[in-house]
């Protein structure tokens, strides 16, 4: 747990002085990702370099797991905390493997487990030491580089991980996927992260905390849902953006909301005059045609008017499936692109589970919305 | 041709003479590495020292090479070196401290602040960052701020043969004395000579000491 009370700092002295961080408290709970968001200059970065004491305290005392870090000598205190930056930092006249082992190497571990752990670390990260142990950072591309750094940070199993906008100078394909890969690990590993960003995106979905700073305050330290529904003051709204009810839903998954009964169900086999008036009868527009539990696609009641036989030759198929786990701001898209209300939800092998429609994801809107007048509501 | 017979004939003593020019620059050299590399290093950490200092060494540059051997004659006479090799050395070692003070401050200054950051956030004191990462970082440049001060110190040593401290210089003022061609080019040319293989010799040197990662990195940018 790390413990930040009432921490200034104050660069220069007499009329020059500029407040980078003016009386900011905050705890920070082990294993959580706790993201410093907010514009440039608002204090985020200093706030995570006064941590490993790379900036010095002008007032206000920083605890980790209760003790005092300006008890604790510079260095050691370094040593114990992962630190990855934005513009990485790797060594180039050092080797990947060099590159990995620096804080191994500072605590004097032996070069046998120095090895085990460099290959270790690279394999968590997506790159198979074999081939890039022995390079050097330069045959590495961005993204590479970016994982060696993470790889870095984690070397000597730091409880605490510092990242300065660690993925901001990768391409977005690449920032993607880095992040996805890094989510992974840490739901593994339950390390306590301090992450900077001024991305809003980023720090939805990294985040389990958002702490969002302005001009050296903390303005809101609370939960991504609760940033986005129910945003402090006008800052924190327009921080978040006009499109906070997108960026909710990127935050539901869609086995949340999904529909995991629906009636309309078809085989193929079925004949278009009896789907026709099985759907009549229920007041169905359409039917999800199923074959061996798979999504084949869908009918509908103007297409089976005039037909005769069985429904398989008429199924129009989905242009798209759903994995359960996708957020709602992908399916929203979808439905958009495709120009579909209602769409198939499968599970890793592709098996039919349910499906999502356009009604369903209003509802999850709303009710997040709800959920913050009653809190509101209570607060008063 | 006669100045090749010159040397042909002369051979034993334009080597000796060689040998001893080399001698002067080389230790001079050794010295001005060891006063200015790490006068370039402590100036990296103490910014108000560093104008100072590099002011202190431009003046240096700019005094010609025959007055501060007139300026160091009396001092250096007072204990009994004001002629011969010592003050030619120490000339050579003042003249050196720009290019090398220079190089090693801007080489160390260069290393991109991402890398020292990183080395410090991760718990590397001063001197490991220096040893590990800033110094292998900063060799090259160094290294051309010594080729430079090889090069210019061949040249001003020739001029050293006037206080009697030796070297291929000799061949040039005794050459002038005697109105000897032969001599003077004889000399002029094997301190031209001396200047492009030492030249050629640190350029190598160069390549050579640039750590691998950096000459990787050259290649991909360029």
């Amino acid at each position: 747990m790390i413990r930040y009370e009432s921490v200034t700092k104050v660069y220069g002295n007499g009329k020059d002085a500029v407040t980078a961080l003016d009386n900011v408290s905050l705890e920070i709970q082990a294993g959580e990702v706790v993201i410093l968001l907010g514009p440039s200059g608002c204090g985020k970065t200093t706030t995570l370099r006064l941590t490993n004491r790379l900036e010095t305290l002008t007032r206000g005392t920083i605890t980790i797991n209760g003790q005092d870090i300006m008890q604790v000598d510079a260095v050691k205190l370094r040593q114990k905390i992962g630190y990855v930056i934005q513009e990485i930092g790797l060594f180039p006249n050092k080797t990947i493997a060099e590159n990995v082992a620096v804080v191994p190497k500072l605590l004097g571990w032996s070069e046998e487990r120095i090895r085990e752990r460099v290959d270790e670390l690279l394999w968590m990260t997506n790159l198979d030491p074999r081939t890039y142990r022995d390079r050097y950072p330069a045959e590495l591309s961005g993204g590479q580089q970016q994982r060696v750094g993470v790889a870095r940070g984690l070397a000597a199993d730091p409880n605490i991980l510092l990242m300065d906008e660690p993925f901001g100078a990768i391409d977005p394909i690449n920032r993607e996927q880095i992040q996805d890969e890094f989510l992974r690990l840490q739901a593994k590993l339950k390390k306590t992260v301090v992450f900077v960003s001024h991305d809003i995106h980023e720090a939805i979905k990294m985040g389990d905390r958002i702490a969002l700073f302005d001009k050296g305050r903390l303005i809101q330290y609370d939960t991504p849902e609760a940033i986005l529904t129910q945003p402090k003051n006008k800052f924190v709204a327009d921080f978040v953006g006009a499109d906070r009810a997108l960026k909710v839903l990127g935050l539901i998954r869609t086995g949340d909301i999904m529909n995991r009964s629906p009636k309309n169900l078809l085989r193929m086999t079925d004949q278009a005059q009896d789907v026709l008036k099985f759907m009549d009868s229920k007041k169905f527009h359409y039917g999800i045609v199923l074959n061996g539990g798979k999504p084949m696609g869908y009918v509908t009641n103007r297409t089976l008017k005039y037909e005769q036989g069985p429904i398989r030759d008429l199924v129009e198929t989905y242009p798209c499936l759903v994995e359960e786990k996708r957020n709602l701001r992908d399916v929203l898209s979808m439905m958009l692109m495709y120009n579909l209300m209602t769409l198939c939800v499968v599970d890793d092998n592709g098996d039919f589970i349910g499906t999502v429609s356009y009604n369903d994801i209003q509802k999850a809107i709303k009710e997040s919305y709800t959920d913050e007048a009653e809190r509101n509501g209570e607060g008063e | 041709m006669s100045t090749l017979c010159f040397i042909s004939e002369n051979m034993e003593r334009v080597l000796y003479l060689t040998w001893e020019h080399i001698w002067i620059v080389g230790s001079s050299l050794v010295i001005a590495m060891i006063i200015g590399i790490p006068l370039g290093v402590l100036i990296t950490r103490h910014k108000n020292l560093a104008q100072r200092v590099l002011n202190t060494a431009n003046v240096l540059m700019t005094i010609p090479s025959i007055a501060l051997f007139g300026i160091m004659l009396p001092i250096l006479a007072v204990m009994g070196f004001g002629l011969g090799k010592l003050p030619a050395v120490i000339a050579l070692v003042l003249y050196s401290q720009l290019p090398i003070i220079r190089n090693t401050y801007t080489a160390i200054l260069n290393v991109p602040p991402a890398v020292t950051d990183a080395g410090r956030g991760m718990g590397m004191n001063r001197w490991r960052l220096l040893r590990e990462v800033e110094i292998p970082l900063a060799v090259p440049v160094i290294l051309a701020g010594l080729r430079t001060a090889a090069v210019m110190n061949i040249g001003i040593a020739a001029i050293a043969a006037y206080i009697g401290a030796g070297g291929l210089g000799v061949l040039i003022s005794q050459g002038i004395s005697r109105t000897y061609e032969e001599m003077i080019i004889a000399g002029a040319v094997l301190v031209s000579l001396l200047a492009i293989i030492v030249d050629g010799a640190m350029a190598l040197l160069e390549r050579w000491v640039t750590p691998r990662g950096l000459q990787v990195q050259r290649r991909q940018n360029g």
